[in-house]
């Protein structure tokens, strides 16, 4: 028997004698009467966001046949036909190493991850986390990690030799500090709105949290008397994040003042996995057009991931299928689902189209990356990683970019960061940038 | 791997051990040892060849304590390769077995004498409570039991357990959640009257078959299940049924009348009659209105106290002459969403409420929480004190202080002053709770060393330390009072005592902790909820068998644990237990009825762990089986020799089981995979033991032929690692248990890793031999082994940690990854 976590009924619902929804409202209904999509056209807000598919994408199927303007569309990228003018496609980009842990773990930090299986993780600091220190800082959430796998029940199930860590996340904050990602889409939602309740209601538990925050610093600092140097700086560690919250919920209390109604919460984790795919990419736009974050990394399955598909007909775990042999009948299926991935996507791409924003759209100011950590699923190639850019952020889009074979992805990543004005020339393993208009 | 990464964590946590250099004479002993090791290891692993990257040639095997840290390992990977019999490598001349016992002993004789003389029992960090934890702390301390799954994000593992200290990192999610954790769980525990009305959907899963009696419902139903939960407050609640709807958009199964019920705590509280002639022609007329009218008749509204309950649905039972085994092909009784029988299956059942509440109750909670009741507002801040004062006792471990009692009180206060009349003491107590549970004290375990101390030296653990380390190894909790108070006393430190409160805590049913924490993870139990069979190639598998499962081993487990019995039962012994649906699936008869009783079984194949349906199925692919992964599996958990990971860039195996019209079975398949050079060194290690498992197919049944199209007898036969030649798993099993005390070595390790939360490095290895030798004389006992573990250095003692090192640069390429 699963447990689902708790869905608060709205006043009104229950004076109708409602019953409990149970699917989430549409998005629509669910933005709050007054967001805070202020930007103006002389100053739009800049977002960015990067959304992870594991076990790449079929080769032949995925990259356009034409580079240029005027590229021709691929079969897997067909559902961003109406993209075109906002989709740059980056061929030939690589990883220096194979292997599922490490190419996860590189594939926003453009470094070699360490090979160990515990304590002295160590891959880089990822572009989301460098560039939410550019753009992020006025939000209640400078960042926010996305997931839907619970990993808890694939024990034994990381890469040999590689911690855990790895592969479970995209985003890291320090080159030791790996961010876990959320998979529970009410969770999310309560960490975006707080508990259900009247606007009064959260606004008092808004100040109690501080007030807890505030307060639990004292205990920190009893605790930290006389430790050695490493528990000290762990929880010197804890100590800045809960600095870090206390600021978050400040941000947010005011949001929360100007934003007194909330839309009704998830229930849970749906039963079907493109339906959890589908909430955690809602509650993405939602915290976009609310402006509660400007930046995400959403890890849309997890490598080596045991999950089907049985609604389009996939009832092979992903990973294994993925593992093809070679088989004609599994590539197509690979195919089916690389595409069905995309179209997943899109939908997000279309609730970002369709919100206004200042001069343009929220896709018109944000910039989102797409891709995989490898090529060929069978060999886990490192090779000519599948990787596009869509939004209209300082991208001109309508272009197929092919670098030079062996480029490393650090490089493009180095680029992605200049662009959000970051003054830096190096990072990872970078060799040099990626001219991208 | 291990070696460097053993390397690693001692360079972390700064503990540089001072080797001081045995004055001895090399003996005769000694001297022939290195004869030995020339002959038969140096061949390979010298300056020149380094096969496997390592060379013993640097090294003094007459000395083999000397050499420092790095020199420690290699000894101690030496041992354990040359104990299983895995070097030197077939092919190679082999020493005879009283050559190799010699070696073994020599080596580990010296390297157990230098770490008598030198202890070194590590310094683990600052331990953050993993979910399971913080569940049972929750349980313990405020008498509540919450889901931690629905309120704190899940934690990464390391060695096998998501334990370990350093992988239990922090970041401000985690800490938001903590935040909002303590806010739901205080409301929920002290009954907060302002608590609105919310919904809690129960899903049954959808491969459960519901034609049939369901493992702990009651007697007399069929399908349907058990909610056990929590209610905030007394009031009205709403119960709606959700029934599943078939792929033709239909709820199925309403050909036939079928009675339903829900009962609250035993008692039915609901019941009606869906299906049969009239709700059938209904749903010829109008699908939707049919079904709402269906699961409106199935749905209640009920006043229920606050509190925890057990709350029922399922079917009454209708037999085998009603319908539901009419066309039944298959054990399950649906595939997928098309259903089979004709018998409805319920798939969620949804808790509303609470409506016209009525007050907080008397529940297990509050009862814990108010040890005393104020009668006048002048008593108010005495009784706060002494209820907020133990609650702080058990949520600090006895490491409370008077100025944790002021926080607590500062916030009781601005509670009990925020709330009207009414509930304002109730409310302040809630206040101070949620401060309770937010704080670092409370999910953090922080050991201290002696100020006095210099980095490096040893010392023993305080009291309510070990009281911690106690009962989180045993318990997976917070101390209770009991042992809070022997440690507060000075009493822990007498190996008495000590030995008591171990054999109390054993017998105590918070020791399940160890059947669901430590076997859960060692032996893979917590990957079966999400596997998932391909359902086209077992379509009787459903989630009957996989509970079924899961409650089989950890009976089992729990059996010897709590029987005290040898731990090499849990490889031999000639029982275990079965219900109805796992004694079909193992071909055991006269078992009925879904509750589990314990069994002899005649049939040797499936003794012990090796014949477990769960283990079998966690260590199988989806569609097949693996015998690379059971060759693993039983490599890494039952030997302790992990097999190396695989080098980059091999080819897997060929899914495809056809090679020119003929059907391949699986071990010319794996033959094929082994001819690649490159592969074959491990897969001669693996290999032949998960092909000795063939005749359990990939949900552990027994099968004598190849499946997935092919008819071929299955060949169980091959040869293991030390050249000794099996066939089928009882031969396998006597293999694996030629040398018992190896099996025990393994299950030693895990549970010392699991009882320090930390990887062990070879300064560990000769507190785990010893274990094992002093258990030995005691027959292996399970509670001999947990009180080695207990009484051994690591476990009593810490290092005061020094300095630490950055960490490297950012970029390190380890050449090893290729």
């Amino acid at each position: 028997m699963t447990f689902l976590t708790k869905k608060v009924i709205s006043r009104r619902r229950m004076l109708c004698g409602m019953g409990a929804g149970v699917a989430l409202p549409l998005l629509d209904s669910m933005i709050p009467s007054s967001t805070a999509l202020a930007a103006t056209a002389a100053n739009p807000v800049k977002r960015f966001g990067a959304v992870f598919v594991p076990h790449g994408e079929r080769p032949g199927f995925w990259t356009p046949s034409t580079v240029g303007a005027d590229f021709e569309m691929s079969p897997i990228l067909s559902p961003l036909a109406a993209y075109r003018d906002r989709l740059t496609v980056v061929s030939e980009l690589c990883h220096p190493v194979d292997g599922h842990a490490v190419t996860v773990a590189a594939w926003l930090s453009g470094t070699i991850p360490k090979r160990t299986v515990a304590e002295d993780v160590l891959a880089g600091v990822t572009i989301d986390q460098l560039i939410a220190q550019k753009i992020g800082r006025d939000t209640v959430f400078p960042s926010l990690e996305v997931a839907t796998e619970d990993f808890t029940g694939y024990i034994g199930g990381c890469d040999p030799a590689y911690a855990c860590a790895y592969i479970n996340t995209l985003s890291w904050k320090t080159a030791t500090q790996p961010l876990p990602m959320e998979i529970n889409p009410r969770v999310l939602f309560e960490r975006m709105f707080g508990r259900p309740g009247t606007g009064k209601q959260r606004l008092a538990r808004m100040k109690t949290g501080r007030s807890i925050l505030d307060s639990i610093q004292d205990d920190l600092k009893d605790l930290q008397l006389d430790l050695g140097p490493r528990d000290r700086s762990r929880l010197s560690d804890y100590m800045d994040n809960v600095r870090e919250t206390e600021a978050r919920i400040q941000r947010a209390e005011k949001q929360a003042a100007a934003n007194p109604d909330i839309p009704d919460a998830p229930v849970g984790i749906p039963d079907s996995f493109p339906e959890h795919i589908a909430l955690q990419f809602e509650l993405i736009a939602l915290a976009y057009m609310t402006d509660l974050t400007r930046v995400f990394t959403f890890m849309m399955s997890r490598d080596v991931t045991q999950r089907t598909y049985p609604e389009i007909g996939i009832t092979e775990p992903h990973h294994a299928l993925s593992h093809h042999s070679g088989d004609e009948e599994k590539k197509k299926l690979l195919v089916k689902l690389n595409t069905y991935h995309v179209t997943l996507f899109e939908k997000f791409l279309k609730k970002l189209r369709d919100t206004p924003d200042g001069d343009g759209s929220v896709l018109d100011h944000s910039m989102i990356m797409y891709g995989s950590g490898m090529s060929e699923s069978q060999v886990h190639l490192r090779l000519d990683l599948p990787t596009l850019l869509v939004g209209g952020f300082n991208n001109r889009g309508s272009r197929h970019i092919k670098v030079a074979p062996q480029t490393p992805i650090a490089n493009f990543l180095l680029s992605l960061c200049q662009y959000y004005g970051i003054e830096m020339d190096k990072l990872g393993i970078s060799t040099g940038s990626v001219a991208l208009s | 791997m291990k070696l460097r990464l053993l390397i690693a964590v001692s360079a972390l946590l700064g503990v540089g051990t001072r080797f001081t250099y045995s004055q001895q004479p090399a003996t005769s002993a000694a001297d022939q040892q290195a004869a030995a090791l020339n002959k038969y290891c140096v061949g390979c692993h010298n300056n020149t060849a380094k096969t496997a990257g390592l060379t013993l040639q640097p090294l003094d095997v007459r000395h083999p304590a000397e050499g420092g840290d790095a020199a420690l390992e290699t000894w101690e990977k030496a041992i354990r390769k040359v104990r299983v019999g895995m070097m030197p490598p077939q092919g190679a001349p082999q020493p005879t077995e009283q050559e190799r016992n010699a070696l073994v002993a020599w080596l580990e004789g010296e390297l157990d004498r230098n770490a008598v003389a030198h202890p070194s029992p590590g310094s683990p960090g600052v331990h953050r409570m993993n979910r399971a934890e913080y569940k049972n702390a929750v349980r313990d301390v405020l008498g509540l039991d919450v889901e931690p799954a629905a309120l704190l994000p899940p934690d990464d593992s390391a060695f096998g357990f998501d334990n370990i200290a350093e992988t239990l990192g922090a970041s401000p999610a985690l800490v938001e959640q903590y935040l909002s954790a303590a806010g739901k769980i205080s409301a929920l525990a002290v009954g907060d009257p302002d608590t609105g009305p919310a919904a809690e959907v129960f899903r049954i899963r959808q491969d459960e078959s519901q034609n049939v009696p369901v493992l702990g419902m009651p007697v007399g139903t069929e399908g349907g299940g058990m909610i056990h939960t929590t209610l905030p407050l007394d009031g009205e609640y709403r119960l709606d049924v959700k029934y599943m709807i078939s792929n033709l958009g239909a709820m199925k199964g309403l050909e036939m009348a079928h009675d339903v019920e829900i009962a609250v705590d035993g008692k039915r509280v609901h019941f009606a009659t869906i299906g049969g002639p009239e709700d059938f022609a209904a749903l010829m007329r109008n699908i939707t209105e049919a079904q709402q009218k269906v699961e409106a008749r199935s749905s209640t509204r009920v006043p229920l106290t606050a509190g925890p309950h057990d709350i029922s649905i399922g079917f009454a039972y209708s037999g085998v002459v009603q319908g539901s085994v009419r066309l039944q092909p298959f054990v399950r009784d649906s595939q997928d969403n098309l259903d089979a029988t004709g018998h409805p299956h319920i798939e969620t059942l949804t808790i509303t409420g609470p409506f016209k509440a009525s007050g907080s109750g008397d529940t297990p909670s509050r009862r814990k929480i108010f040890v005393c009741r104020p009668k006048i507002q002048a008593e108010e801040k005495t009784c706060a004190k002494t209820i907020l004062s133990q609650v702080a006792h058990r949520a600090y471990r006895g490491a409370e202080t008077p100025q944790d009692l002021d926080r607590l009180m500062e916030f009781f206060a601005t509670g009990r002053a925020q709330a009207g009349a009414g509930g304002g003491f109730d409310r302040g107590i809630q206040a101070a709770v949620e401060r309770l549970l937010a704080s670092p004290k409370f999910t953090f375990r922080v050991e201290r060393d002696p100020v006095k101390l210099t980095a490096g030296e040893i010392h023993p653990i305080s009291g309510v330390d070990l009281a911690s380390r106690l009962s989180f190894f045993l318990w997976s909790s917070v101390p209770d009072e009991a042992l809070l108070d022997v440690a507060a006393k000075g009493q822990l430190a007498k190996p008495d005592v000590l030995t008591a409160q171990v054999r109390r805590m054993l017998a105590d049913p918070k020791a399940n902790a160890l059947v669901e924490n430590f076997a859960g993870q060692w032996l893979y139990l917590r990957n079966l909820e999400g596997f998932v069979p391909n359902s086209s190639g077992f379509p009787d598998f459903d989630d009957n068998l996989r509970q079924a499962f899961r409650r089989e081993t950890e009976l089992f487990f729990n059996s010897i644990l709590q029987e005290d019995r040898n731990v090499l039962d849990l490889m031999t012994a000639d029982y275990t237990f079965l219900n109805e649906r796992l004694a079909k699936h193992y071909r055991v008869p006269h078992v009925y009825g879904s509750h589990f009783r314990r069994v002899t079984l005649t049939d040797p194949v499936r003794w012990g762990l090796l014949g477990k349906g769960s283990t079998l199925m966690v260590s199988s692919h989806t569609d097949r089986t693996s015998p690379v992964v059971r060759g693993k599996w039983v490599l890494e958990n039952l030997l302790g020799t992990p097999p190396p990971p695989p080098p980059a860039n091999v080819p897997p195996l060929n899914e495809s089981n056809q090679r020119g019209g003929r059907v391949l079975t699986m071990r010319e398949r794996m033959e094929e995979h082994r001819a690649n050079p490159v592969c074959a060194g491990c897969h001669k290690l693996m290999d032949p033991i998960g092909l000795s498992l063939e005749n359990f197919d990939a949900v552990g049944a027994w099968r004598d032929h190849e499946s997935g199209g092919g008819s071929a007898l299955i060949n169980a036969s091959g040869t293991l690692l030390d050249g000794t030649e099996v066939n089928g798993p009882v031969a396998l099993r006597n293999a694996l248990l030629k040398k018992p005390e190896i099996f025990v070595n393994t299950m030693a390790e895990k549970l010392m890793i699991y009882a320090l939360g930390r990887g062990l490095s070879a300064h560990d290895m000769p507190e785990i031999r010893k274990i094992v030798r002093d258990a030995r004389g005691q027959n292996y006992r399970f509670s001999q082994l947990i009180l080695g573990v207990v009484n051994s250095k690591p476990f009593e003692f810490r290092a005061k940690p020094g300095e630490s090192k950055p960490p490297g640069e950012s970029t390190h390429l380890d050449k090893g990854a290729n």
